[in-house]
């Protein structure tokens, strides 16, 4: 309840702060969002599974996060960017996909 | 590890083969160890629950642990970072932002075509107002001059007041001596002198006036139909210096007047105003033959 309640937080100190993104970091936002989406969805269906643990969430948080902004910035610095932070995005999706095919199951049994 | 391991479960290695045992042994080991984490929620978790009970349970009531505030301080970071992320991207000039090297350069080539385009059509339509500008100019000129030219008109023919340097003639007729014909002379006299605008006792005397006597056989003249009498008053307006002399010659109007026992009377005025108007009379057969 209070990590929900830590989102919603999140989400509305962001849109009313709307701070400045930096320069430095706006190319790998997008992505480490998508990253960090794919590892709450992981520790979602962690949950139901009943196998969840806090370590192991922040951990694969924080290293999805890390890891996805090293790749774009290794595309970026490689010049295939745009391709790999695509590619990026693929694979995250796919997982986020199947974690959710995973959580319906459990939450809707189908 | 391994030493834990054997101090863990001293009883049930009791096979010959330790290195059997240890892998035998290590599975049941290993299944708490990856229980222990599901047992986090040690109160809700006794038995096989289903995932939306679990779901339901941790959802409510809400429990403060160690583990709920760090996961929420990293939802918070998401929920900032998507909110961020979202705020800034639809700020509008973001479009651009994903776009490869080879669509900015079009879109770039696209824009400058266009701005091309653009200040082509800025130059052809500032042109057009300029020489709009000029037409109406031109066209407010003809009119004021068109104005100008319908005042002076209007002097001329009578239908509007006239004001300058002028005379003033008063004719005294104690006998009724002075007739139709000497005032008409006197008129004749001050048009040839050069009069501009003449107005005699509140009438305008304009190109089409005519004198006649009266035929009631009361004293005085009747100018345009209309019946006056003496004192005759000429307001003209003009060149003084030219108009007095003009009156004033040998054997001129005032010499005839004088004679006919008539005091005439000329002041030279720097200000006379002939007020007097005359309706302007549209013809009924002459037609303008300019075009």
């Amino acid at each position: 309840m209070i990590a929900v309640l830590g989102l919603v937080v999140g989400v509305v100190v962001g849109l009313l702060v709307r701070p400045e993104v930096p320069v430095a970091v706006e190319p790998y936002l997008p992505i480490a969002v998508v990253a960090a989406l794919d590892a709450v969805f992981g520790g979602l269906r962690a949950m139901l599974d009943g196998i969840f643990d806090d370590k192991v969430f922040v951990v694969s948080f924080l290293s999805n996060v890390v890891v996805a902004a090293l790749i774009v910035f290794l595309g970026d610095e490689l010049g295939v960017g745009a391709q790999l932070s695509t590619g990026v995005v693929v694979v995250l999706g796919i997982r986020i996909f199947s974690n959710a095919a995973a959580i319906r199951r459990h939450v809707f049994r189908a | 590890m391994n030493e834990e391991r054997h101090q863990g479960n001293p009883g049930p290695q009791d096979g010959p083969g330790r290195p059997d045992n240890r892998l035998r042994k290590e599975l049941p080991e290993e299944r708490p160890a990856s229980a222990a984490p599901a047992g986090e929620t040690e109160e809700k978790a006794p038995t096989a629950l289903t995932g939306r009970q679990r779901l339901a349970q941790s959802l409510w009531p809400p429990r403060v642990s160690r583990a709920q505030l760090i996961v929420a301080l990293l939802l918070f970071g998401l929920g900032f970072g998507l909110a961020v992320q979202v705020a800034s991207h639809s700020e509008g000039d973001t479009a651009l932002r994903g776009a490869r090297q080879e669509d900015l350069v079009r879109i770039l080539d696209e824009l400058d075509d266009r701005t091309a385009r653009l200040e082509e059509e800025q130059q052809s339509l500032e042109s057009q107002r300029s020489e709009l500008e000029n037409s109406s100019d031109q066209a407010e000129e003809a009119r004021r001059q068109t104005l100008a030219k319908e005042r002076q008109l209007g002097v001329l023919a009578g239908t509007v007041a006239a004001e300058g340097p002028g005379i003033t003639v008063t004719v005294q007729d104690s006998q009724d001596a002075v007739g139709a014909d000497q005032l008409l002379d006197a008129v004749q006299e001050l048009r040839a002198a050069g009069a501009e605008a003449i107005q005699l006792n509140g009438i305008r005397v304009v190109a089409g006036t005519y004198l006649t006597e009266r035929t009631d056989g009361d004293a005085g003249v009747s100018v345009d139909g209309n019946k006056i009498a003496a004192p005759y008053r000429f307001k003209v307006i003009g060149k003084p210096q030219d108009l007095e002399p003009a009156l004033n010659i040998p054997g001129g109007v005032v010499q005839t007047l004088e004679k006919e026992q008539a005091t005439v009377v000329v002041e030279r005025g720097t200000k006379i105003v002939v007020d007097a108007l005359r309706g302007a009379k549209r013809p009924d057969y002459a037609r303008s033959s300019a075009r």
